[in-house]
């Protein structure tokens, strides 16, 4: 009798998920976001195991002005063309850099200036580029560090002077590799790398005063997907007129970095 | 984050692991009996067939597999999937991969069962269905239970493959706890749930074991 139940729940169960499945496309109430959960401060899972962050909770404002359900999906961030192409998500919002990639997606106005860095530890003796040479550096895959680094007009010739270019899935295990020693640096977003050194909560590793670029994210939408991305960057600007963009840059330490007008 | 809102967390992954566990074996193991029988078939199509498949399974990696399932009916087919394709994606995936293993398991099994039972069988009048209800599979069963132990076991470690998919069982919770809070500590806690749920698996195997241990 028992297993009778649970075979009959499970069917249940997946047949309601494949039903969900069949319904095409996120309906017009719903906003799909997809963010690495694992990119503070714009993305990540708050103390209370909700998801929250920078992007997120402008998502939600956005939302609550349009009356649409968000809905924060997390995504394999080496994945993020596949998800957005195959519209699973409706947008790419989560500290997304826009140069380098400004034929591929829709994009709507740059709300932040981000620039490229690199940590290094304390110790490490590292203070500039120059002593850089021959060294290890870490950074996350697909990301906008390593597009610069691997530029020739941006910093290729610097990247060809390391010793090794170590590429990661998550910040986490790369500061956690930095700290051990097995790598020398790490090429990040100065948002995600303040947040990193501040939360680790010593003084053991700093971010050099040479920077890789300046560069600026935007909401990243499906090239064909302009309408969507009209209506969000008319949202961010009541937002910003009315405070809450602000005061959100503010409560994630972004004040400076902000750059929409 | 409190210690106790992170096995929160953790706990809440974990019963999407074992979903994904538990809705696998569910799917896998008839689908099991299917392919196995399609092996053995005379029929040279549907063995070829079943031979090329189990092949595939086998000779891929399974997180490639979960990566077509995905991706497949959008990007191929044209079909759009939506944002909840995703977890019948990986129960999918899972299923048609270990399926696969299981086939070859309960062929081995049903193999290892000497011609002369069948030909015993005949001279006291069971007929073909009778033989293999009544005499072959419950020895099959006791033959490929250490082996169906090990699929078992793999397949709790493997569900952490749904990440790929970012599908959020407990080895997602673990990473993204661990990036959240700039600790290490989630995944040490997410190995101690593996391995206990392992034990258990193995316990519960252990005396179904025993109990087949009639002759």
């Amino acid at each position: 009798m028992k297993k009778k139940l649970l075979c009959f729940m499970a069917t249940l169960a997946l047949g309601a998920l494949l039903l969900s499945g069949c319904g095409s496309k996120n309906d017009d109430n719903t906003f799909v976001v997809g963010f690495d959960a694992e990119y503070p401060p714009y993305g990540y899972m708050d103390d209370n195991g909700e998801y929250t962050g920078f992007d997120l909770e402008l998502a939600e404002a956005v939302c609550e002005l349009e009356g649409w359900t968000l809905v924060k999906q997390p995504i394999v961030w080496d994945n993020k063309d596949n998800e957005l192409n195959s519209g699973s998500i409706d947008c790419i919002w989560n500290g997304f850099t826009i140069d380098g990639r400004e034929d591929d997606y829709a994009w709507s106005v740059p709300y932040v200036d981000n620039s490229q860095v690199i940590v290094v530890s304390k110790e490490s003796g590292i203070t500039s580029f120059d002593d850089l040479s021959g060294k290890i550096v870490g950074v996350q895959a697909a990301s906008a560090a390593l597009s610069v680094l691997e530029d020739e007009e941006q910093q290729k010739a610097l990247a060809d002077t390391f010793g090794k270019l170590q590429e990661f899935a998550d910040y986490n295990t790369a500061f956690a590799e930095l700290q051990i020693g097995s790598i020398d640096a790490i090429a990040m977003d100065i948002g995600v790398a303040k947040y990193q050194i501040e939360s680790r909560g010593d003084d053991a590793f700093i971010i050099l005063d040479e920077h890789l670029n300046s560069e600026k994210y935007g909401i990243g939408f499906a090239l064909d997907n302009t309408q969507l991305r009209d209506t969000i960057n008319e949202d961010l600007q009541k937002l910003k007129e009315d405070g809450t963009f602000d005061a959100l840059a503010e409560k994630y330490g972004l004040s400076d970095m902000t750059c929409l007008e | 984050m409190a210690f106790s809102v992170m096995l929160t967390e953790l706990t809440q992954g974990f019963l999407i692991t074992i979903s994904i566990f538990a809705l696998t074996l569910l799917f896998s193991m008839p689908l099991g009996f299917i392919v196995a029988f399609g092996r053995m078939s005379k029929n040279r199509v549907i063995c070829g067939i079943t031979q090329f498949y189990i092949s595939v399974m086998r000779g891929t990696p399974l997180m490639l597999q979960l990566m077509v399932v995905f991706f497949f009916p959008g990007y191929v087919l044209h079909i759009p999937t939506g944002n909840g394709w995703r977890f019948p994606a990986i129960i999918l995936g899972f299923t048609i991969n270990y399926a696969a293993y299981f086939a070859e398991i309960y062929r081995s099994g049903i193999e290892a069962i000497p011609k002369g039972q069948y030909e015993a069988a005949k001279l006291l009048g069971y007929s073909k269905s009778q033989t293999f209800m009544k005499i072959v599979l419950p020895q099959v069963f006791k033959i490929i239970l250490p082996a169906v132990t090990n699929e078992v076991i793999t397949l709790v470690k493997d569900t952490s493959l749904a990440y790929t998919l970012s599908v959020i069982e407990m080895f997602s919770v673990a990473k993204q706890v661990a990036a959240a809070q700039t600790t290490m500590i989630p995944f040490a806690v997410a190995a101690l749930f593996y391995y206990v749920f392992n034990l258990l698996v193995s316990f519960v195997m252990n005396r179904l074991e025993k109990k087949m241990g009639y002759y």
